[in-house]
Protein backbone atom coordinates (compact mmCIF):
# COMPACT_ATOMS: atom_id res chain seq x y z
CA UNK A 1 0.00 0.00 0.00
CA UNK A 2 2.73 2.39 0.97
CA UNK A 3 4.53 1.44 -2.21
CA UNK A 4 1.54 2.28 -4.34
CA UNK A 5 1.28 5.74 -2.79
CA UNK A 6 4.94 6.33 -3.51
CA UNK A 7 4.53 5.11 -7.09
CA UNK A 8 1.53 7.36 -7.56
CA UNK A 9 3.52 10.32 -6.31
CA UNK A 10 6.35 9.54 -8.71
CA UNK A 11 3.89 9.15 -11.58
CA UNK A 12 2.33 12.53 -10.81
CA UNK A 13 5.74 14.18 -10.89
CA UNK A 14 6.13 12.98 -14.46
CA UNK A 15 3.11 15.07 -15.46
CA UNK A 16 4.56 18.35 -14.26
CA UNK A 17 5.01 20.36 -17.48
CA UNK A 18 8.45 19.85 -18.92
CA UNK A 19 9.41 23.52 -18.95
CA UNK A 20 12.93 24.00 -17.72
CA UNK A 21 13.77 26.94 -15.50
CA UNK A 22 15.46 29.01 -18.17
CA UNK A 23 18.30 31.42 -17.51
CA UNK A 24 17.04 35.00 -17.52
CA UNK A 25 20.58 36.43 -17.61
CA UNK A 26 21.48 34.40 -20.69
CA UNK A 27 18.08 35.29 -22.11
CA UNK A 28 18.81 38.99 -21.82
CA UNK A 29 21.78 38.63 -24.16
CA UNK A 30 19.86 36.45 -26.58
CA UNK A 31 16.98 38.95 -26.58
CA UNK A 32 19.01 41.67 -28.29
CA UNK A 33 17.42 40.87 -31.65
CA UNK A 34 13.90 40.85 -30.14
CA UNK A 35 14.44 44.41 -28.89
CA UNK A 36 14.26 45.79 -32.43
CA UNK A 37 10.49 45.25 -32.46
CA UNK A 38 9.41 44.43 -28.90
CA UNK A 39 11.52 47.14 -27.24
CA UNK A 40 14.67 46.67 -25.18
CA UNK A 41 12.60 46.09 -22.05
CA UNK A 42 9.96 43.99 -23.82
CA UNK A 43 7.37 46.54 -22.77
CA UNK A 44 7.82 49.23 -25.42
CA UNK A 45 7.12 47.68 -28.83
CA UNK A 46 7.67 49.76 -31.97
CA UNK A 47 3.97 49.79 -32.86
CA UNK A 48 0.53 48.75 -31.61
CA UNK A 49 0.65 45.64 -33.77
CA UNK A 50 3.61 44.23 -31.86
CA UNK A 51 2.87 42.58 -28.53
CA UNK A 52 4.39 43.48 -25.21
CA UNK A 53 6.31 40.54 -23.73
CA UNK A 54 7.49 41.91 -20.39
CA UNK A 55 5.77 40.19 -17.49
CA UNK A 56 4.03 37.63 -19.72
CA UNK A 57 3.80 34.11 -18.24
CA UNK A 58 7.04 32.23 -18.81
CA UNK A 59 5.39 28.97 -19.84
CA UNK A 60 3.12 30.81 -22.28
CA UNK A 61 6.12 32.47 -23.93
CA UNK A 62 7.77 29.04 -24.23
CA UNK A 63 4.64 27.66 -25.90
CA UNK A 64 4.39 30.61 -28.31
CA UNK A 65 8.02 30.37 -29.40
CA UNK A 66 7.74 26.61 -29.88
CA UNK A 67 4.57 27.14 -31.94
CA UNK A 68 6.31 29.69 -34.15
CA UNK A 69 9.26 27.33 -34.52
CA UNK A 70 7.07 24.38 -35.51
CA UNK A 71 4.83 26.46 -37.74
CA UNK A 72 1.75 25.74 -35.61
CA UNK A 73 1.47 29.51 -35.37
CA UNK A 74 2.48 31.41 -38.46
CA UNK A 75 4.01 34.83 -38.76
CA UNK A 76 6.69 35.63 -41.32
CA UNK A 77 8.98 37.48 -38.93
CA UNK A 78 8.51 35.27 -35.88
CA UNK A 79 8.70 32.08 -37.91
CA UNK A 80 12.09 33.15 -39.22
CA UNK A 81 13.31 34.20 -35.78
CA UNK A 82 12.08 31.16 -33.86
CA UNK A 83 13.16 28.70 -36.54
CA UNK A 84 16.77 28.86 -35.45
CA UNK A 85 16.17 28.70 -31.69
CA UNK A 86 17.13 25.68 -29.59
CA UNK A 87 14.96 24.59 -26.66
CA UNK A 88 17.48 26.16 -24.29
CA UNK A 89 17.31 29.50 -26.15
CA UNK A 90 13.51 29.49 -25.94
CA UNK A 91 13.63 28.73 -22.21
CA UNK A 92 16.16 31.50 -21.61
CA UNK A 93 14.25 34.10 -23.65
CA UNK A 94 10.99 33.22 -21.91
CA UNK A 95 12.66 33.47 -18.50
CA UNK A 96 14.08 36.89 -19.37
CA UNK A 97 10.88 38.48 -20.69
CA UNK A 98 8.72 36.95 -17.96
CA UNK A 99 11.03 38.49 -15.35
CA UNK A 100 10.84 42.01 -16.81
CA UNK A 101 8.43 44.52 -15.27
CA UNK A 102 5.73 45.72 -17.65
CA UNK A 103 2.11 46.62 -18.32
CA UNK A 104 0.73 43.12 -18.79
CA UNK A 105 -1.58 41.72 -16.14
CA UNK A 106 -4.72 39.71 -15.59
CA UNK A 107 -7.95 41.49 -16.56
CA UNK A 108 -9.02 43.40 -13.43
CA UNK B 1 -12.97 68.87 -60.57
CA UNK B 2 -14.78 71.34 -58.37
CA UNK B 3 -13.81 72.01 -54.79
CA UNK B 4 -17.15 70.61 -53.67
CA UNK B 5 -16.44 67.34 -55.45
CA UNK B 6 -13.02 67.08 -53.87
CA UNK B 7 -14.44 67.69 -50.41
CA UNK B 8 -17.07 65.03 -51.00
CA UNK B 9 -14.46 62.53 -52.15
CA UNK B 10 -12.28 63.30 -49.17
CA UNK B 11 -15.21 62.70 -46.84
CA UNK B 12 -16.00 59.41 -48.57
CA UNK B 13 -12.39 58.31 -48.22
CA UNK B 14 -12.36 59.26 -44.55
CA UNK B 15 -15.56 57.27 -43.96
CA UNK B 16 -14.13 54.20 -45.67
CA UNK B 17 -11.01 54.46 -43.53
CA UNK B 18 -13.08 54.72 -40.35
CA UNK B 19 -15.03 51.58 -41.28
CA UNK B 20 -11.90 49.57 -41.92
CA UNK B 21 -10.44 50.63 -38.59
CA UNK B 22 -13.44 50.69 -36.31
CA UNK B 23 -12.64 52.86 -33.32
CA UNK B 24 -13.01 50.87 -30.14
CA UNK B 25 -15.38 51.96 -27.41
CA UNK B 26 -13.75 51.27 -24.05
CA UNK B 27 -17.00 51.18 -22.06
CA UNK B 28 -18.68 48.77 -24.49
CA UNK B 29 -15.50 46.70 -24.51
CA UNK B 30 -15.48 46.43 -20.74
CA UNK B 31 -18.95 44.86 -20.77
CA UNK B 32 -18.07 42.56 -23.65
CA UNK B 33 -14.82 41.52 -21.97
CA UNK B 34 -16.60 40.16 -18.90
CA UNK B 35 -16.53 36.71 -20.52
CA UNK B 36 -12.76 36.97 -20.98
CA UNK B 37 -12.21 37.31 -17.24
CA UNK B 38 -13.37 33.69 -16.79
CA UNK B 39 -9.87 32.67 -17.90
CA UNK B 40 -7.77 35.81 -18.44
CA UNK B 41 -8.81 37.39 -15.14
CA UNK B 42 -7.76 34.58 -12.85
CA UNK B 43 -4.14 34.67 -11.66
CA UNK B 44 -2.43 31.35 -12.32
CA UNK B 45 -5.23 29.99 -14.55
CA UNK B 46 -4.01 27.23 -16.82
CA UNK B 47 -5.01 26.01 -20.25
CA UNK B 48 -5.21 22.22 -20.32
CA UNK B 49 -4.13 19.76 -23.05
CA UNK B 50 -1.55 21.12 -23.43
CA UNK B 51 -1.08 22.76 -20.07
CA UNK B 52 0.25 26.31 -20.00
CA UNK B 53 -0.71 29.57 -18.33
CA UNK B 54 -3.32 31.55 -20.23
CA UNK B 55 -1.68 34.79 -21.36
CA UNK B 56 -1.92 38.07 -19.57
CA UNK B 57 -3.78 40.30 -22.03
CA UNK B 58 -4.73 43.39 -20.03
CA UNK B 59 -2.30 46.16 -20.97
CA UNK B 60 -1.43 44.48 -24.28
CA UNK B 61 -0.94 46.42 -27.54
CA UNK B 62 -4.34 47.31 -29.01
CA UNK B 63 -3.80 46.44 -32.67
CA UNK B 64 -2.14 43.19 -31.67
CA UNK B 65 -5.29 42.25 -29.74
CA UNK B 66 -7.50 43.11 -32.74
CA UNK B 67 -5.32 40.98 -35.00
CA UNK B 68 -5.22 38.10 -32.50
CA UNK B 69 -9.02 38.01 -32.23
CA UNK B 70 -9.41 38.21 -36.02
CA UNK B 71 -6.87 35.39 -36.43
CA UNK B 72 -8.87 33.19 -34.03
CA UNK B 73 -12.09 34.17 -35.83
CA UNK B 74 -10.71 33.20 -39.25
CA UNK B 75 -9.11 30.00 -37.96
CA UNK B 76 -5.61 31.20 -38.82
CA UNK B 77 -4.79 30.92 -35.11
CA UNK B 78 -6.12 27.75 -33.55
CA UNK B 79 -7.63 27.41 -30.11
CA UNK B 80 -11.09 25.88 -29.66
CA UNK B 81 -12.31 28.22 -26.91
CA UNK B 82 -10.86 31.34 -28.48
CA UNK B 83 -12.23 30.42 -31.91
CA UNK B 84 -15.72 29.99 -30.46
CA UNK B 85 -15.49 33.32 -28.66
CA UNK B 86 -14.04 35.24 -31.59
CA UNK B 87 -16.61 33.87 -34.04
CA UNK B 88 -19.36 35.39 -31.93
CA UNK B 89 -17.82 38.87 -32.19
CA UNK B 90 -18.47 41.53 -34.83
CA UNK B 91 -15.64 43.79 -36.02
CA UNK B 92 -16.99 46.44 -33.66
CA UNK B 93 -17.02 44.00 -30.72
CA UNK B 94 -13.38 43.14 -31.41
CA UNK B 95 -12.42 46.82 -31.63
CA UNK B 96 -14.24 47.52 -28.37
CA UNK B 97 -12.67 44.59 -26.50
CA UNK B 98 -9.18 45.50 -27.72
CA UNK B 99 -9.68 49.15 -26.74
CA UNK B 100 -10.75 48.13 -23.25
CA UNK B 101 -8.03 45.53 -22.69
CA UNK B 102 -5.26 47.81 -23.95
CA UNK B 103 -6.21 50.43 -21.39
CA UNK B 104 -7.24 48.12 -18.51
CA UNK B 105 -5.02 48.77 -15.52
Amino acid sequence: MRHSILLTAIALCAFVPAVSAGDAVAGRTKAAVCAACHGADGNTPIDANTPKLAGQHQDYLVKVLRDYRSGARSNAIMGAQAGSLKDEDIDDLAAYFASQPGDLKEIP
Amino acid sequence: MSRLHLTFLALLAATAFADANAAGNIEAGKKRAYTCTGCHGIPGYKNTYPMYSVPRIAGQSETYLVNALNAYKSGERKHPTMAAQAQSYSDQDIADIAAYLATAK
